[in-house]
């Protein structure tokens, strides 16, 4: 095994391995990995601020197998900062808070190429501050069929005086985000919400659209699964690479950018790779920033 | 067996490696032992080193050396020790767990001194009773007193009964002398003991010619204990091979576990370029 101590901001790391490729038939290392982190932090970090991250391993790389590591490993370094977290079932837990690229560095050399949050932070564990819809095609239905379900989505929740946010699942999927950020917010109320949502949503597109979990209601359909609006559940991290083939990225899209992505019928073109994302968050800013920002009031259905 | 009254005491040694030195130099406790008013500074240290020959298991393709983990079957994963807890099994799937902080509780306090209670005699002890065997090395200061209880022991042939805690455990100890030093030897509690009484048969009649048959057959191979005489060999011929191989060929090597050289830690973003650019190299 190669080590490498590095210095950043006075902390140091211990780096290792840095030459494993954890994404073979494409050719990515971990230094791939980190470096993709370094340069996307500015933007990936106020999305994980004060969020208990799951990390997801992948000691082996992507075509081996994975662990989730909901715990913050007990040898962590001493500057990495933690928080309690009560599991369903009431059992207490410490989780890593990523909130500097030092943290991010760290749990990137532990190979945790997906960096997955929950929708409320650690302080308001039971307050969300937005509402999500996840939409996941059902073969073979594919990330065009999701794009024209984000699309109609963005239209009803548009009449109901409500913003939504969109970013690429980086896998087959769109996750639409719509921000709240008010107290007093629950999860109880954004479940209500989504599902009665997506029962709309299923009754007015039957051909394309499904509320029910169970899968042989998903084939050739998108399913808008409401039931990550809880307190247990956790979105991967706007801006995390994905466990796929190559390494793409769950990035946010313009709704123009989607509408003509949409029309151009290329599933390809949905998906963001590690490169492209740096680029265009450069150039275009933090798409899902209003995610963090913007304050909505759910209205009574 | 002679006894030593006089010169350095005598502790036993035996060719051993840079670790052993250690652990006989450190000792694994030190403290005192003591009855009625003497009170002899030592420091306990181990008496056997098992003869059994140890292997590390090493990775095939480049010999790094392996580590255990806890393996979860039911999700085909590995389990960090942070998600581990202890069970005591009651019965087929059913555990009363027990926490770190209730074995702690029932933990004893580190012994500071070998307080014997009682001096038996050494035969009494049936050697079934007997644990592990341990030296016990008089520290500075205590090596006429040492010399002297040594001395005594053997002459009375009495072993001295404390209790000790070792480790976490509490030990019911002898204390005897054997070859111009103390050995301690820690004992089982009677509890742990198996019965043996069913295994001896009931009795039956015996005739005196077959008594007398059997002492004599006995009596034609008495000798003196030499357990120089007997050797593990098995344990010599694994040696031997390992001794061949070792002129035959060079051991393997595994990894170097590379720390980067240079006096700092490097900046984080010369360290990434490097590995990439290294990486490019090799495709």
């Amino acid at each position: 095994m190669s080590r490498k101590i590095v210095d950043l901001g006075g902390k140091r790391l211990s780096l290792s391995n840095l030459e494993k490729d954890l994404y073979p038939s494409y050719g990515f290392t971990k230094a791939h990995i980190l470096e993709y982190y370094r340069l996307i932090s500015k933007f990936i970090l106020p999305h994980l601020k004060d969020r208990p991250v799951t990390l997801t391993r992948y000691p082996e790389g992507v075509e081996k197998g994975f662990f989730f590591e909901k715990r913050c490993p007990s040898h962590r370094p001493g500057w990495a900062k933690t928080t309690e977290v009560r599991g369903d079932k009431g059992e207490r837990r410490t989780a890593c808070l990523v909130n500097d690229l030092e943290t991010l560095m760290w749990v990137e050399n532990l190979a945790a190429l997906e960096l997955h949050v929950p929708l409320a932070r650690a302080g308001t564990p039971e307050t969300p501050d937005s509402m999500v819809f996840d939409l996941d095609p059902g073969y073979p239905a594919n990330i065009l069929d999701c794009a024209q379900v984000a699309l109609i989505l963005r239209d009803l929740l548009s009449r109901l005086k409500l913003t939504g946010c969109v970013k690429t699942s980086g896998k087959k999927g769109l996750h639409v985000f719509v921000p709240l950020n008010r107290k007093g917010t629950t999860f109880e109320e954004t479940k209500q919400f989504s599902k009665a949502v997506a029962e709309i949503m299923q009754k007015n597109y039957s051909d394309l659209v499904t509320s029910k979990m169970a899968k042989e209601n998903r084939r050739a359909k998108v399913f808008i699964n409401w039931s990550q609006n809880d307190a247990s559940k956790t979105m991967v991290c706007v801006y995390s690479l994905r466990a796929q083939e190559k390494p793409t990225v769950s990035f946010p899209l313009a709704w123009k950018e989607l509408e003509k992505l949409a029309a151009q019928k290329d599933p390809e073109k949905l998906l963001v790779m590690h490169s492209e994302a740096v680029r265009r968050a450069e150039k275009e800013g933090d798409l899902f920033q209003e995610v963090l920002k913007k304050k909505q009031k759910l209205p009574h259905l | 067996m002679k006894m030593k009254t006089s010169g350095p005491v005598r502790v036993p040694s035996r060719s051993s490696s840079d670790r052993e030195d250690e652990a006989a130099s450190h000792g694994i406790w030190s403290g005192t032992i003591s009855f009625s008013l003497v009170a002899i500074p030592v420091q306990l240290v181990k008496a056997v080193e098992p003869g059994h020959v140890s292997f590390r298991m090493l990775h095939r393709k480049d010999y790094s050396p392996l580590q255990r983990r806890m393996f979860c079957p039911e999700e085909e994963k590995m389990v960090p020790p942070d998600e581990i807890v202890r069970g005591y099994e009651i019965g087929p799937d059913k555990y009363i767990l027990i926490t770190d902080e209730e074995l702690e509780s029932v933990t004893p306090e580190r012994s500071r001194t070998i307080e014997i209670v009682e001096f038996i005699d050494a035969k009494e002890v049936d050697p079934i009773y007997y644990d592990h065997p341990y030296y016990l090395v008089p520290s500075k200061g205590g090596e006429k007193a040492y010399r002297l209880l040594v001395e005594v022991m053997h002459r009375t042939d009495k072993a001295g009964l404390a209790k000790f805690v070792l480790g976490e455990r509490e030990y019911l100890v002898a204390v005897k002398s054997t070859d111009g030093a103390l050995a301690l030897i820690t004992l089982h509690y009677h509890e742990e003991i198996l019965p043996g009484e069913e295994i001896s048969p009931k009795e039956v009649e015996t005739g005196a010619d077959e008594k007398s048959h059997i002492k004599k057959s006995i009596k034609n191979m008495i000798a003196d204990f030499d357990p120089e005489k007997y050797a593990d060999k098995r344990r010599k011929k694994i040696m031997d091979i390992l001794k061949k191989k070792a002129k035959e060929k060079a051991p393997v090597e595994a990894p170097e576990v590379e720390e980067e050289e240079g006096a700092g830690p490097a900046d984080l973003v010369t360290a990434l370029k490097e590995s990439m650019r290294k990486v490019k190299k090799k495709r």
